[in-house]
């Protein structure tokens, strides 16, 4: 199970979530793909398939469906089958933690082989349970700082919340919560400085969380990359993660800025199909061949 | 993971103890692009004062380290500090080594290295083309999944970077004579650990077909 995320809104999540997917059904595995942009789905668009009045991931939700398979429906990829998120306001309903993990719970169940999300822009506690629920959680930015920041402060708030998430009502979850207000009085900046400071509270549950959070691996994907030189921010994202964040980060690929990936989405049709010779496909391919290959 | 300000040279670059020096030559124009100022990648997180002083760590761990005599004294003290078990602190600049040094002791344990010690700067991308086919297009790829600029290949190679531009923008009939471009081809190459001898047959044979080699 897939997760596509990274803060910023169009940086390429939707793209390279329809085209992963793709890449996989062409395979011959089984594959779903669900939007989980609840507030701003267009995940049908990018693959062919006309919205209208079409089951959504709301009526899952919201108990409109029971059965979660029945809100997956086909698209013109064999193999792949896509579960909508909301198409407008009234379905945008909140979610629960509760109704988040009974989902998950669902999906798991369901006979794929491969689920990939497409997460939702910003932060929200639906998009960051989405992604830390999964197994792999994909984080895309492209080279320029505003879209880096936007990466930092998901990671971060991912992070924040894995450790919350594990704190259960222990004390030090204030902590997390004063962590997260960057201008906190402690000085805490990164979530290296948060273990450090949980640890000079209490040094055994410090090495719990830290054994937990050995386990939050996210994947980098740079997109849109011009030159080697935006090539490189990737591992310098990597070493920032690794050395001043605490964070095992994963540089996994990059995909080149190439007229295709647009030509593609005004036609509707992903770009592994419709442009398969493209730069932008060929390094879609390779991280899917990577990701796959874990 | 110690701060910054306690880590070893190694660390800071973030490469091995027995890194070669082409490894550390890689990861100090990396880890020099995350620190400048201008670095996308640090913009948000750190402050101007605060890339400047890692940028001054990474030039001090860089000089020591490229430096093959500075770099068997320095390693010559880590040996010695793990030996006697002495607390990590931070290092001293390069210049005072030598008069600190004494002789390493004749046996002791080797240099460890820190899991952040075990990066690699190479995303292992595959250099075969899928079509067998090595033209302009294909070695830009190559180059550009290494991180290395046209300036660098030019500086190793002592070939123009406007040749170098021509050969991966395919513009053949721009290209110098074949007995040139074979030169060049092999070594542009051998800069991105190629076959020589397979890109540069490749490449010509593609040239030919496209009326390149004429006049």
């Amino acid at each position: 199970m897939w997760a596509v995320g990274g803060g910023k809104g169009g940086v390429g999540k939707s793209v390279l979530a329809a085209n992963l997917a793709t890449v996989a059904a062409r395979m011959g595995w089984r594959v779903l793909l669900i939007d989980a942009d609840l507030g701003g789905a267009n995940m049908h668009t990018f693959l062919g398939v006309r919205g209208g009045t079409r089951v959504n991931l709301s009526d899952y939700l919201n108990d409109r469906v029971v059965d979660l398979e029945k809100a997956a429906i086909d698209t013109p990829v064999p193999g792949l089958r896509l579960i909508m998120g909301a198409l407008d306001h009234a379905g945008n309903a909140e979610t629960t933690r509760e109704q988040r993990q009974s989902m998950i719970k669902a999906v798991r169940q369901l006979p794929v082989d491969l689920v990939v999300f497409d997460l939702a822009a910003g932060t929200d506690r639906a998009t960051l349970d989405f992604f830390l629920d999964t197994d792999e959680g994909l984080i895309v930015a492209t080279p320029e700082p505003t879209s880096i920041e936007n990466a930092y402060g998901f990671l971060r708030a991912a992070f924040y919340r894995r450790l919350a998430q594990t704190m259960g009502t222990s004390p030090l979850r204030d902590l997390v919560r004063e962590a997260m207000d960057r201008r906190n009085e402690r000085g805490i900046r990164t979530p290296s400085d948060l273990l450090q400071e949980i640890d000079r509270l209490d040094e055994k549950e410090g090495g719990r969380f830290r054994q937990v959070l050995s386990s939050f691996r996210p994947r980098l994907v740079i997109n849109q990359v011009r030159d080697s030189e935006e090539v490189k921010i990737g591992f310098s994202i990597r070493s920032v993660c690794r050395k001043f964040f605490g964070i095992d980060l994963e540089y996994v690929g990059y995909i080149c800025f190439d007229d295709a990936v647009w030509r593609s989405i005004k036609e509707c049709k992903p770009l592994v199909l419709s442009y398969p010779q493209s730069d932008a496909a060929l390094y879609i391919r390779r991280i899917a061949n990577k990701m796959l290959e874990s | 993971m110690r701060p910054l300000s306690e880590q070893n040279y190694y660390e800071t670059l973030e490469v091995t103890s027995d890194a070669s020096l082409q490894t550390i030559e890689r990861a100090y124009r990396i880890a020099r692009s995350t620190y400048e100022p201008t670095s996308a990648a640090t913009y948000s997180v750190f402050s101007e004062d605060e890339n400047v002083e890692i940028l001054r760590r990474v030039e001090e761990a860089y000089a020591v380290l490229s430096e093959a005599r500075l770099r068997r004294e320095y390693d010559a003290r880590l040996r010695r500090e793990e030996f006697n078990e002495r607390p990590r602190t931070p290092r001293e600049p390069a210049i005072q080594f030598e008069s600190q040094l004494e002789a390493p002791p004749p046996t002791g344990p080797v240099l460890s290295s820190s899991p952040l010690a075990q990066v690699e700067f190479d995303l292992d991308e595959p250099v075969e083309p899928e079509d067998g086919v090595y033209d302009g297009t294909v070695l830009r790829r190559i180059r550009m999944s290494r991180g290395i600029e046209l300036e660098e290949i030019s500086s190793l190679t002592k070939v123009s970077e406007i040749y170098l531009q021509l050969i991966e923008g395919n513009r053949y009939h721009e290209l110098p004579a074949p007995v040139y471009l074979k030169g060049f081809l092999r070594a542009f190459a051998k800069c991105l650990k190629l076959d020589p001898k397979r890109v540069s047959e490749s490449y010509m044979e593609r040239h030919y077909q496209r009326g390149g080699g004429k006049g």
